[in-house]
């Protein structure tokens, strides 16, 4: 993905300019339906979630230009928060993953600093694989499948707390392992 | 949560949480405070934002179907029909003689907007305009016949010279559609390997010798021209 041409377009967007909108969707609306459908897994759920992204997207692209998420990230935070929202929408009281960048204040980072990001974000992978297993598989489970602490700790067979201890433990080791 | 996140160490791990959507709801409330107030704080909910999506990366796409992208235009767009309409209708004002084209725009949308469920085929209209030119002209596509229906507003060929119409598609070279005769309207039917990405299309028409472009591609000015869009 041109970062630099999903950016303009963007911006074109948070100007109400439908061709740009109309291009955006094109551009990328395939690397969000495929991350709706991994989330979902059903694919009417997965077009819903996908739809519902995009008039997100078109409500809030003006609020992009501060948020300092590089335009890729948001736009798949935005698909992933709206796939896991539905799919947890079935318990009552749930509260929204939020998506950040909607209401971001700080200014966005320097290109040096996108360079550094986009670099560690790339050993993103190898990191969570050398986690011990379970701490591994709970990160994944909460991102990709929108596992809640309680869900991860029915799954692995142990306390709520000891859960959240494991996994915070495993946020540490991963933030280690990806700025080394 | 048990913890106070008072110290810097505290406040990442609730910024990952947050991330990962794990946080209680009364931590999410307060996190999205301070994520909208705290510039330390929203740059590490950034930092796990950014690395965190690369679990996706593993993703492949995946084509939605085309349906999306109409029922999703439809919903941010409702009014577009109308205020194009609105346009075409202003259009009529100032061309009387237009009259048989509202009819037909008339006849069209009715017929459109009648039609039962949710598989309503597309309308696309363009204005075909320049800066350089006075030559206006109008065109729609008729969904079901495959024609572009014109309408020349103002302007004409000039002294010795014809009108011709080109279907140009993005990052392909212009397809002719044929020299435009003198009268004000005509019809002219789509190539049917332009069918298919008809949305797409830009129209322009160029100036050039009598019977045509000897070479197949535009030689003289562009006149005017417009991309289609949804009525």
């Amino acid at each position: 993905m041109d970062r630099q041409e999903i950016e303009n377009l963007i911006a074109r967007v948070a100007l109400k300019d439908r061709a740009a909108f109309d291009q955006l969707y094109d551009r990328v609306s395939a690397k969000l339906f495929g991350v709706c459908l991994r989330v979902l897994n059903k694919r009417a759920a997965a077009e819903d979630a996908m739809q519902d992204s995009f008039v997100k997207i078109w409500n809030n692209a003006d609020k992009y230009n501060a948020n300092g998420l590089s335009p890729m990230t948001w736009l798949i935070t935005i698909a992933r928060n709206t796939s896991i929202d539905r799919l947890r929408a079935r318990k009552k009281g749930h509260q929204d993953v939020n998506t950040p960048g909607f209401e971001l204040v700080s200014p966005g980072p320097t290109p040096e600093q996108y360079a550094v990001a986009s670099s560690e974000a790339s050993r993103l992978s190898g990191c969570l694989d050398t986690l011990e297993e379970d701490r591994g598989k709970a990160i994944r489970g909460a991102y990709l499948d929108g596992e809640t602490y309680s869900d991860l700790a029915e799954r692995f067979g142990v306390p709520l707390n000891t859960m959240r201890t494991w996994l915070r433990r495993g946020l540490i080791a991963l933030r280690e392992c990806m700025s080394q | 949560m048990t913890q106070t996140p008072e110290t810097p160490h505290d406040d990442d791990l609730l910024a990952a949480e947050m991330v990962l959507g794990l946080s209680s709801d009364d931590d999410m409330i307060a996190a999205r405070r301070r994520v909208a107030t705290e510039r330390d704080f929203a740059d590490r909910v950034v930092f796990w934002q950014e690395r965190l999506t690369a679990m996706t990366d593993g993703i492949d796409p995946v084509s939605p179907p085309a349906r999306v992208k109409k029922k999703l235009m439809a919903q941010v767009f409702p009014k577009q029909r109308v205020s194009i309409l609105q346009r075409l209708w202003v259009w009529q004002g100032v061309a009387m003689a237009s009259l048989l084209f509202a009819g037909y725009l008339g006849v069209q949308l009715l017929e459109i907007n009648t039609r039962p469920g949710g598989d309503q085929p597309t309308v696309l209209a363009a204005q075909l305009v320049s800066d350089t030119s006075p030559l206006q002209v109008l065109a729609v596509v008729e969904p079901i016949k495959h024609e572009i229906a014109l309408r020349r507003v103002s302007g004409a060929a000039n002294e010795g010279r014809v009108l011709e119409l080109w279907a140009i598609l993005p990052d392909q070279a212009p397809v002719s559609l044929g020299v435009l005769p003198d009268s004000e309207t005509t019809r002219i039917l789509v190539p049917a390997e332009l069918r298919s990405q008809a949305a797409q299309i830009t129209l322009a028409i160029s100036d050039e010798p009598v019977g045509g472009s000897p070479t197949g591609a535009p030689t003289g000015d562009v006149l005017a021209a417009g991309a289609m869009s949804e009525l």
